[in-house]
């Protein structure tokens, strides 16, 4: 679990290919206030991270405490972002789906539960 | 919507207004302008000189963006004084434009207090469907020819931003002008409604139409002129069916839904008012109505709902990996989540549809690389109907809510909380296997098996599945069947008691295939019995039942596209006349709505009421009663793609005559379909027939 968002973005770029976003290509740029610019470009569900400035299909702004909360699992995008804690420039299909790399506090839980029917 | 209102929609937002382009929205009423299901105006009431005005007449220009509104001072109750004339002319396209101009007809100059009286409530539409309070704060702001409404709870923000050309004294109710026009001289202002939501970077500078503009602006795919042209070309000796299918094509346009929230191409909403929204099993039906016509339909949805699939456990939207989403929304209710639609999850058919769909859209169109590019999300969609789909792991999917507050308390099509009855009338509990998704079930299976023997290069997959669906095709014939009474269950419940009703879900059964020859018949006996069909359509619930009731929403009205799809299931057992007279009877019930099937009407009988009875909220247009005609054309004329061409072999009641679709594109090609009205359907003229002509 990250508790930083440092950490996060570290942890993501290990990742290198996340299968979820098989069919997703674009550049998601996460503006977190105090924590500055980090890149995530997608092609075909391989990642790359950087940080600064870059030209990005979706732009997202939010706090530190919501993207930590959206990174846990525990804060819904789309809602962060109809209710104003995130905003959105660009594509927010791509916003959207990025929530794929974040965590499922439920699914852990659910995973021990449901193993023995996973085919 | 009923015929005193004026609907013109694009994506989702619209403008439901009355004939004389007045709003007038009392707290439940759906009248307003709505978008990203939020009403941005509750209070749109233009006046001359105190009084409102009288309808000339009201011309929707054949479109579904604008409208106009020919007008004039008067009452209306004796007679029109005509000599000052008023029109409104209106386009939406993310909030709306309107150009008002008042005509002096006389050889005096005239002076006229012109008045548009303005809200905004800002209502979630769920708010409006249950009539709920606000938790939020109303504010406004006035700026030389600008006036802006707004309300703010916490960082949700929404705004309704009205400008006018013509100078005008602005309160916060609205706008007032002193109109002085010369003899037979005019005057003229813009309107400008404009919906602001900052944080989605959707700002007052996003105008879309200027001056009642007569084309689409490009986010829409196609214009509605290029929609039309790349539409199969349907001549009918029956005049009426020429016009239904207009009216299907203009109102498929119509629904096309471009969210942002889910790129790619227009995949069809749901339904006006209620429903300008993805719906899984909504848009996969109608994308699949419309295959022969729109193949593009289908393919848009299943990429869209592949990007929208459940990846997470979440017991507030009832999501689990590999699941098709039931609604997306995007209100206040749902941003505080006080509803869970951020996607909502809680249906158990469109995961299954979603990969009949994905099969169906293949064998049309020969586009093998979609079948490729989503074999990971059939995968899992395919995991999910045995991994969590069967909940208690009896062999059969059913559902249950894991959000007790405000998750669905039924998860088929028959969504309403009371639509599962025994048939003494008495309420059935969850967990529920619900006939018609098994059948779905059964039918996913087979087809991906094809699917991985094809295309995916893995026949051990292949053949699990057809093992599976042969396993549970035996054991469905034997667990669902009612044997008193000879039909299907219209479900189990968590008690494996059958629930006995007689119903119209039986109908979905043969489309699915998992019905056993010899009980087909008998399904088919009750389908065509006057407890089910009513003479307009099947009926959701059989007369007799202990539910029945011709008004109840799943309990007895007729819903066009359940009858669209059991025809195609009669057709799938060679019942060939019984599928064309229920096509005859859905087609003359459209002629009652202008050529436009509503979601659902009355179930009386046709012999007492003489014409399909309006069923009081139903939506219109709604997408899958718009895609009813569509596939019910392609039934008539048996058109099912056989390897690389199109085999038809048409049964059409006799009243159509010669019915030619030409054509018809496909992984053949484009194709011209003929078929000779030979079926002799009963009883398909009634006294109101021959007054009609």
């Amino acid at each position: 679990m990250s508790e930083s968002v440092e950490e996060f973005f570290t942890e993501l770029a290990a990742r290198h290919y996340e299968p979820l976003l098989h069919s997703v290509s674009g550049t998601v740029q996460w503006d977190i206030d105090g924590e500055g610019q980090w890149n995530v470009v997608i092609n075909k569900g391989n990642i790359t991270v950087s940080r600064g400035a870059m030209a990005a299909a979706s732009t997202l702004s939010c706090s530190k405490d919501c993207f930590l909360a959206l990174a846990k699992g525990v804060q819904n995008p789309l809602t962060a972002f109809l209710q104003g804690k995130l905003a959105i420039d660009g594509n927010i299909g791509l916003a959207q789906v990025f929530q794929r790399v974040f965590e499922n506090p439920q699914g852990k839980a659910m995973k021990a539960m449901s193993s023995r029917r996973e085919p | 919507m009923s015929e005193n209102t004026i609907s013109i929609l694009e994506g989702n937002t619209f403008v439901v207004s009355d004939r004389r382009g007045n709003i007038d929205a009392s707290p439940t009423s759906p009248t307003g302008l709505f978008s990203w299901d939020t009403r941005f105006l509750s209070r749109w009431i233009l006046t001359v000189d105190g009084k409102q005005l009288s309808i000339l007449s009201t011309d929707e220009l054949d479109s579904y963006f604008s409208a106009q509104f020919f007008l004039a001072p008067g009452t209306g109750t004796t007679y029109v004084d005509a000599d000052i004339s008023v029109i409104r002319k209106r386009s939406v396209g993310e909030g709306f434009h309107e150009d008002l101009t008042i005509a002096n007809h006389r050889d005096q100059p005239v002076d006229l207090q012109v008045r548009i009286d303005i809200a905004a409530d800002f209502a979630d539409l769920f708010e409006v469907k249950d009539a709920l309070p606000k938790k939020g704060k109303y504010y406004h702001r006035i700026k030389n020819r600008l006036l802006i409404l707004g309300y703010r709870r916490e960082g949700y923000v929404r705004e309704t931003w009205i400008t006018t050309t013509e100078q005008a004294t602005i309160d916060e109710h609205g706008f007032s002008f002193a109109v002085h026009i010369e003899p037979h001289k005019e005057w003229h202002t813009c309107l400008e409604v404009d919906v602001e939501i900052s944080n989605m970077h959707i700002l007052h500078n996003a105008v879309k139409y200027e001056h009642s503009a007569l084309r689409v602006r490009p986010d829409m795919q196609l214009g509605l002129a290029k929609w039309h042209q790349s539409a199969p070309q349907l001549t009918c000796d029956w005049p009426w069916l020429g016009r239904i299918y207009q009216r299907s094509l203009i109102d498929l346009a119509a629904l096309r839904f471009n969210s942002s929230l889910v790129p790619g191409g227009a995949l069809p909403a749901a339904g006006l008012p209620w429903f300008m929204t993805v719906f899984g099993r909504d848009s996969l039906i109608t994308g699949l109505q419309a295959l022969p016509f729109y193949p593009e339909l289908l393919e848009a949805t299943l990429r869209q709902l592949a990007l929208l699939q459940g990846t997470r456990y979440d017991d507030f939207r009832d999501e689990e990996p590999g699941k098709i989403i039931h609604e997306v929304r995007f209100g206040e209710m749902t941003a505080f989540e006080e509803r869970p639609h951020s996607p909502y999850y809680g249906a158990a058919d469109p995961t299954p549809l979603f990969l009949v769909c994905l099969d169906e859209y293949e064998r049309w169109t020969g586009n093998e690389n979609l079948v490729r590019e989503l074999e990971l999300e059939a995968r899992a969609a395919l995991n999910w109907i045995d991994a969590y789909g069967d909940l208690n792991g009896d062999g059969y999917v059913e559902y249950d809510r894991r959000n007790k507050e405000t998750g669905l308390e039924n998860q088929c099509w028959k969504d309403s909380w009371n639509s599962i009855l025994f048939a003494d009338g008495s309420l059935s509990r969850r967990p529920l296997a619900v006939c018609e998704i098994q059948g779905y079930v059964y039918d996913s299976k087979m087809r991906c098996a094809r699917l991985a023997r094809t295309f995916w290069g893995d026949p051990e997959l292949a053949q699990r599945l057809e093992k599976e669906a042969a396993e549970l095709k035996r054991r469905f014939n034997k667990d669902f069947w009612v044997k008193q009474r000879e039909f299907f269950a219209l479900a189990l419940d968590g008690d494996g008691r059958q629930v006995d009703s007689l119903t119209s879900n039986i109908g979905h059964l043969l489309w699915s295939g998992i019905v056993d020859k010899e009980k087909a018949e008998k399904c088919v006996r009750h389908l065509m019995s006057d407890k089910l069909f009513s003479g307009w359509g099947i009926r959701t619930m059989a007369e007799g039942e202990g539910g029945y009731n011709p008004l109840g929403y799943h309990l007895g009205t007729v819903w066009p596209h359940d009858n669209s799809i059991i025809a195609l299931g009669l057709r799938n057992y060679g019942y060939d006349e019984e599928a064309a007279q229920i096509a005859l009877a859905m087609l003359e019930a459209a002629r009652f709505f202008e050529g436009r099937l509503p979601e659902a009407f009355a179930g009386y009988p046709r012999n007492l009421t003489g014409f399909p009875v309006e069923y009081p909220t139903a939506c219109s247009p709604q997408a899958w009663a718009t895609g009813t005609p569509l596939l019910l054309i392609r039934t008539m004329l048996g058109l099912e793609p056989v390897g690389d061409r199109l085999a038809t072999h048409p049964v059409v009641p006799k009243t159509l005559g010669q019915l030619q679709v030409s054509g018809i594109p496909g992984r053949w090609g484009h194709t011209d379909v003929y078929g000779k009205g030979r079926v002799a359907v009963p009883e398909s003229v009634d006294h109101l027939e021959r007054l009609m002509v």
